[in-house]
């Protein structure tokens, strides 16, 4: 394994830890799931089929994963995860608009919610000209407002009011 | 004869066909558009057809339905998004050969080749369905699950670059679909005692937030490209109509094989178009003398996707016109607008409305006329999209994404799953996870389930999966396909080692 692939890798084997924690938590539920008189399988046997083929493939991948990594390559990924997270600061902020846009959507409403996160993201996004900030406008006017109507009055959808 | 001719002039009366281009219209947009499906589409075209004639109504419904097939591929080939679950297959060479600079040329194969797709299926429809239709609704919950574990072996088509990967994957899809009300004795499971788990995690929102959010979020890893204006898609916006009419003809076997794979899928109630384009996708690869070329913008991964779900088209028609049984949700709504009319579907509708059922085929073939013809007329225009800005299109695509998933339950709790689904997509994708086998397990698990727990209510006895010869067939089926998919990756591990070995 190279040093470019190391981070990959150690990221790979975390993903594996945390989900073999909820897979394995997930079982022991499964487990408690009451079985009906009207069935040899309860409600919780497929889930437990899937819950224990889940972990028997996860405790492989780890073993393959310890295996594969360098022992000195722990210490060397933490300052290299950073420079990733650095170089995708715009995924972090589209996600982070998208949060904020999600929760506040049912107290404002669809179509100021929509302009707000439209009009933001997009010039977050644009390059930085009278052009573009007119079309961002426009655009989020026509995405918030304009499809809200459309919606409500030709297809008798009502996307969220508001409080 | 006579009843044809009647249908005949039913459906290619001038009014009935200007309905018709409408829907076509409404479908292929509706379907392009991340979140919204065929059935969305049907579902707000149903009132509007009380006031019409039966035949005018449904035909209309048919054009809906036949251009929302094809509607998945506008997005999924210049997004690298699935506009509805059946065209996900479509994005695996599509989006690559749209990247490649030939997006004009992944359109053109989607829609030749549903075009083809959807008049084999209106033949085989003619032709096969009182006999397709009783042999599909003869298959008890045995076969259906060893068909499902048959579906499930395509994961190993699916997986990438990691086999293990690509497992753990499909576990994860079907751990998901564990989630909510237990579909038999509706129980409680893995709630958490939140609300908003449940009704368990809807297989459009998984959907949208796996393939959709991820995929447009990680068009802004670039921050520098980004800025500077960068369009969706570079290169050449060439439909090259008849060219590619001839490179869609010349692969006759994957053509017909992709086909009929989505007829009979189709022809089976609760499969469709969903599963039909994984399933054509999967033995298109298997039976390539290329397969390593599948996902890296192969004509044939494209033609075998879309010919697949657009054959379901048909397929999905065989047992609602020979035993009234609807297949999928849509076919449900076709049948729902008939009885509306008071026509009764059953096994006798092809004797009392002969007229009707002649119409349908009418109205089938005539759809995908329509379709090809407005996709030939239009594309020009569609392929605009690759030219604005991703500035312009990851925040509203974004915002069809979460209208999309609103309007499917009107649930305002699905938007938050939406976003921690996309996010969890979007992790799963950064770490080289394959995403399809993911969806896979999504949409075969709660059929699974059922089916198992089914067939062991009706009889405890577990060798009934192997003593009927269906299932049997099907389970055979699986365990080949497995070893045709251990053989193929221990054959190109061999080749990797020889290249890497030095000389």
């Amino acid at each position: 394994m190279t040093i470019k692939e190391e981070p990959g890798e150690v990221a790979r084997l975390l993903s594996y830890v945390v989900l073999l924690a909820v897979s394995f938590g997930l079982f022991l539920e499964a487990h408690t799931i009451p079985t009906s008189r009207f069935e040899i399988l309860g409600a919780g046997a497929f889930p437990m089929l899937v819950h224990g083929t889940l972990i028997t493939l996860l405790v492989i991948a780890i073993a393959g994963s310890v295996r594969r990594i360098p022992g000195d390559a722990y210490g060397r990924v933490s300052a290299q995860i950073m420079d990733w997270i650095r170089a995708r600061r715009l995924v972090f902020a589209v996600f982070s608009f998208l949060a904020i846009y999600l929760w506040f959507m049912p107290v404002v409403g669809y179509p100021i919610a929509t302009f707000a996160f439209l009009a933001v993201l997009q010039i977050t996004l644009a390059p930085k000209t009278r052009k573009s900030a007119a079309i961002a406008i426009t655009l989020a006017l026509i995405f918030s407002f304009g499809l809200n109507w459309l919606f409500a009055e030709v297809f008798n959808v009502f996307l969220p009011r508001g409080l | 004869m006579d009843a044809f001719l009647i249908g005949a002039a039913q459906v290619l009366a001038p009014t009935t066909l200007l309905y018709m281009l409408m829907g076509s219209v409404a479908g292929i947009i509706a379907a392009a558009i991340p979140g919204f499906t065929v059935t969305m589409a049907i579902v707000l075209t149903l009132p509007l057809t009380f006031a019409m004639e039966p035949l005018q109504g449904i035909s209309l419904m048919l054009a809906v339905y036949v251009g929302g097939y094809t509607g998945g591929l506008i997005s999924a080939a210049l997004l690298g998004i699935p506009g509805t679950p059946s065209s996900v297959a479509t994005t695996f060479d599509a989006f690559p050969m749209a990247r490649n600079g030939e997006p004009g040329r992944a359109l053109s194969l989607g829609i030749w080749a549903s075009f083809f797709g959807t008049i084999i299926s209106t033949i085989v429809l003619i032709f096969a369905a009182p006999p397709l239709a009783i042999f599909a609704v003869k298959l008890g919950p045995w076969e259906y699950f060893s068909l499902i574990v048959f579906a499930l072996t395509i994961v190993a088509s699916l997986v990438g670059h990691s086999l293990q990967r690509g497992l753990i994957a499909a576990m994860i899809g079907l751990a998901i679909s564990t989630i909510g009300t237990d579909p038999m004795m509706g129980r409680p499971r893995f709630d958490m005692g939140l609300e908003v788990l449940v009704a368990g995690l809807p297989f459009l929102v998984v959907l949208i937030g796996i393939f959709a959010i991820s995929q447009l979020v990680s068009e802004v890893e670039d921050a520098e490209a980004i800025k500077t204006g960068e369009k969706l898609v570079q290169g050449e916006i060439d439909f090259k109509t008849w060219a590619v009419m001839r490179e869609v003809l010349m692969r006759p076997v994957n053509l017909i094989r992709s086909s009929l794979i989505g007829v009979a899928i189709g022809a089976l109630p609760g499969a469709g178009g969903s599963i039909a384009n994984l399933v054509a996708y999967d033995q298109a690869k298997r039976g390539s003398k290329t397969p390593e070329k599948f996902g890296t913008g192969t004509p044939d991964g494209i033609v075998a996707s879309e010919a697949g779900n657009s054959a379901t088209a048909g397929g999905g028609l065989i047992p609602l016109i020979a035993l009234g049984i609807p297949g999928s949700a849509v076919d449900a709504i076709l049948m729902a607008s008939l009885m509306v009319h008071g026509i009764s579907i059953g096994p006798r509708l092809i004797m009392d409305n002969a007229d009707l059922v002649y119409g349908m085929f009418l109205a089938m073939a005539v759809s995908s006329l329509m379709m090809l013809m407005i996709c030939v007329l239009s594309m020009r225009s569609f392929l605009r999209v690759a030219e604005v800005p991703k500035w312009v299109v990851v925040p509203i695509v974004l915002v069809c994404c979460v209208v999309g998933s609103f309007a499917l339950n009107n649930r305002v709790t699905d938007l938050y799953l939406l976003g921690f689904i996309g996010l969890f997509g979007y992790a799963l994708k950064a770490l080289d996870y394959p995403l399809a086998p993911l969806v896979l397990g999504v949409i075969l698990g709660p059929i699974a389930e059922t089916n198992l727990r089914r067939a062991l209510m009706t009889d405890p006895d577990w060798s009934l999966f192997v003593t009927r010869p269906v299932s049997l067939i099907f389970l055979i089926a699986a365990v080949l396909s497995v070893s045709w998919a251990i053989r193929g990756i221990m054959k190109s591990r061999k080749q990797t080692e020889k290249t890497e070995e030095p000389l």
